[in-house]
């Protein structure tokens, strides 16, 4: 079996920011929707990081790009094939860049605009296209098994959403000093947490039991090369950990002061990140002598 | 009618010389580390628990319906109306989302060019009438190359020889949908 080695780092990078940055925004023009007033200051937090991450994460994937970087005027032709992920996903970037630019600015009170109802479901349509973006590039291509699945969106979508918060949070924590009570979106954190351990277990059983090349890259992250980042960093720090302290704040166990709620939302990043730099490294070619299977 | 190239390789007569990619690489300048055609080793059950060790050689397989030609976001990869595939380096921008895309691992990334890269059926060459590299330097005549659109060509004969011989002739990986145009021939 054969990883694929064409993406690396830097397009984990990419699709970790590309995913924090709308799943910040998406929260941010929901909870507007209920209920401004009261999570104003989660609102505020979250334009601060949207438009910023997601044009950093287009930064990675500039950086990343061969001849296209140091001529610049081929980017144009970027535009040029339909027929492919990178076309329409770099269209969509472009739009959800320019219009959480303007909901922030909107937010921080440096514009007036009329319809904010109008700019909030824009956001929350591009945002959930731009994070599910992120994994259709990978999952459109029937040459990597592993990745060639629809759980994938999903499991980007939720993750986009919970590290959006986790983003938010942090700002709002440290830098808006702001304690405000935001609890339904500590809850529905907590949710997106244990939802996203579901969706791995469930995609590893799945996995275990697919094609051989599924199989193999699964077991690449549960016994292989990658098991220690697996278990340790995304599962364990990433997932389970927050996942229990949350839930036990939420059950009135635990009362967490400032600098531990922000340590755990660290956490929440580093496994969100994790997540997309494991699965991109445990893309495995499909075989191509599927004849020399030895059975 | 149109030209259309493909290339026949007649496995039997593969004896793991690697020649081919290496002339290929001295030819075309390849990077190091990188080959656009590589053999591989392939072990099958035979009867009574016997196995047998074919060796496969591969390339590009310049796909009538090529996945690296559908995500290339630039069109820089495109069929030619020959039946090539080929990459306008002048276009690609070095995105690699054609690498991981190709199901026969074809494809690499050319540091140096900042473009992806792979076998071109040695266009430069055929233009000017030669044979592609890999096939003239091949010392067990295991690479066929030609018009299969012509019935006089090489390919064709050996093509039709073979389904005449009812020896075994197949493409890789036909269930993907891609159309190849590579033939594997075998007794
Ligand atoms: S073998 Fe791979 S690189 Fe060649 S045409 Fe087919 S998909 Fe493209
Ligand atoms: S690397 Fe070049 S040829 Fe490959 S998809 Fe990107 S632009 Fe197209
Ligand atoms: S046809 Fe030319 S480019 Fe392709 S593998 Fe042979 S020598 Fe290399």
């Amino acid at each position: 079996m054969v990883h694929q080695e064409a993406f690396e780092w830097y397009i984990a990078v990419y699709l970790f920011l590309a995913g924090v940055g709308a799943g910040s925004m998406v929260v941010a023009a929901v909870a507007d929707m209920y209920d401004r007033e009261k999570y104003l200051s989660f609102i505020k937090a979250a334009s601060l990081i949207g438009m910023p991450l997601v044009s950093i994460g287009i930064f990675f994937l500039y950086i990343d790009l061969g001849q296209g970087m140091w001529k610049p005027w081929l980017l144009i032709f970027l535009f040029a094939n339909p027929a492919s992920a990178i076309t329409w996903g770099t269209a969509i970037l472009t739009i959800f860049t320019i219009l959480s630019f303007i909901y922030g600015a909107y937010n921080l009170g440096y514009l007036k605009i009329g319809c904010s109802r109008c700019l909030n479901w824009l956001l929350i349509i591009t945002g959930i296209c731009t994070a599910g973006y992120t994994a259709v590039l990978l999952g459109s291509l029937k040459a990597i098994p592993f990745w060639h699945q629809t759980a994938l969106p999903i499991l980007f979508i939720i993750s986009a959403t919970s590290t959006g918060i986790s983003g938010a949070m942090i700002v709002k924590l440290i830098f808006l000093k702001s304690d405000a009570n935001i609890k339904p979106i500590e809850t529905a954190h907590l949710y997106l947490i244990v939802l996203e351990i579901i969706m791995l277990i469930g995609m590893m059983l799945i996995a275990l039991q697919g094609v051989p090349e599924m199989k193999y890259a699964a077991e690449s992250l549960l016994f292989g090369d990658y098991a220690f980042l697996f278990w340790f960093l995304l599962v364990f720090t990433g997932l389970l950990v927050p996942a229990i302290a949350f839930g036990m704040e939420e059950a009135h166990k635990l009362h967490m002061k400032t600098k531990t709620v922000v340590t755990l939302e660290i956490m929440v990043l580093l496994g969100g990140y994790l997540m997309r730099y494991l699965i991109i490294h445990a893309g495995v070619y499909t075989k191509k002598f599927a004849e020399y299977i030895v059975r | 009618m149109n030209k259309k190239y493909a290339m026949a390789y007649i496995i039997d007569r593969c004896i793991d010389c690697k020649a081919c990619m290496v002339s290929c690489k001295a030819e075309w300048n390849v990077p190091e580390d990188f080959f656009r055609t590589h053999i591989d080793q392939g072990l099958k059950k035979e009867l009574h628990g016997k196995f047998r060790m074919d060796f496969l050689p591969s390339q590009c397989n310049h796909c009538d319906k090529a996945p690296c030609v559908t995500v290339c976001p630039t069109k820089a990869s495109h069929n030619r109306e020959d039946g090539i595939v080929y990459v306008d380096r002048s276009r690609c921008v070095g995105c690699k989302y054609c690498i991981p895309s190709c199901p026969y691992d074809a494809r690499f990334y050319n540091h140096d060019l900042g473009v992806a890269e792979k076998c071109t059926f040695c266009l430069p060459r055929i233009a000017d009438g030669l044979e592609p590299a890999c096939a003239t330097t091949c010392p067990g005549n295991v690479r066929v190359f030609g018009d299969i659109n012509d019935p006089a060509s090489e390919i064709s004969m050996v093509l039709g020889a073979a389904k005449e011989n009812k020896q075994k002739v197949w493409k890789l990986r036909e269930d993907l949908g891609t159309l190849p145009n590579i033939y594997y021939i075998q007794k």
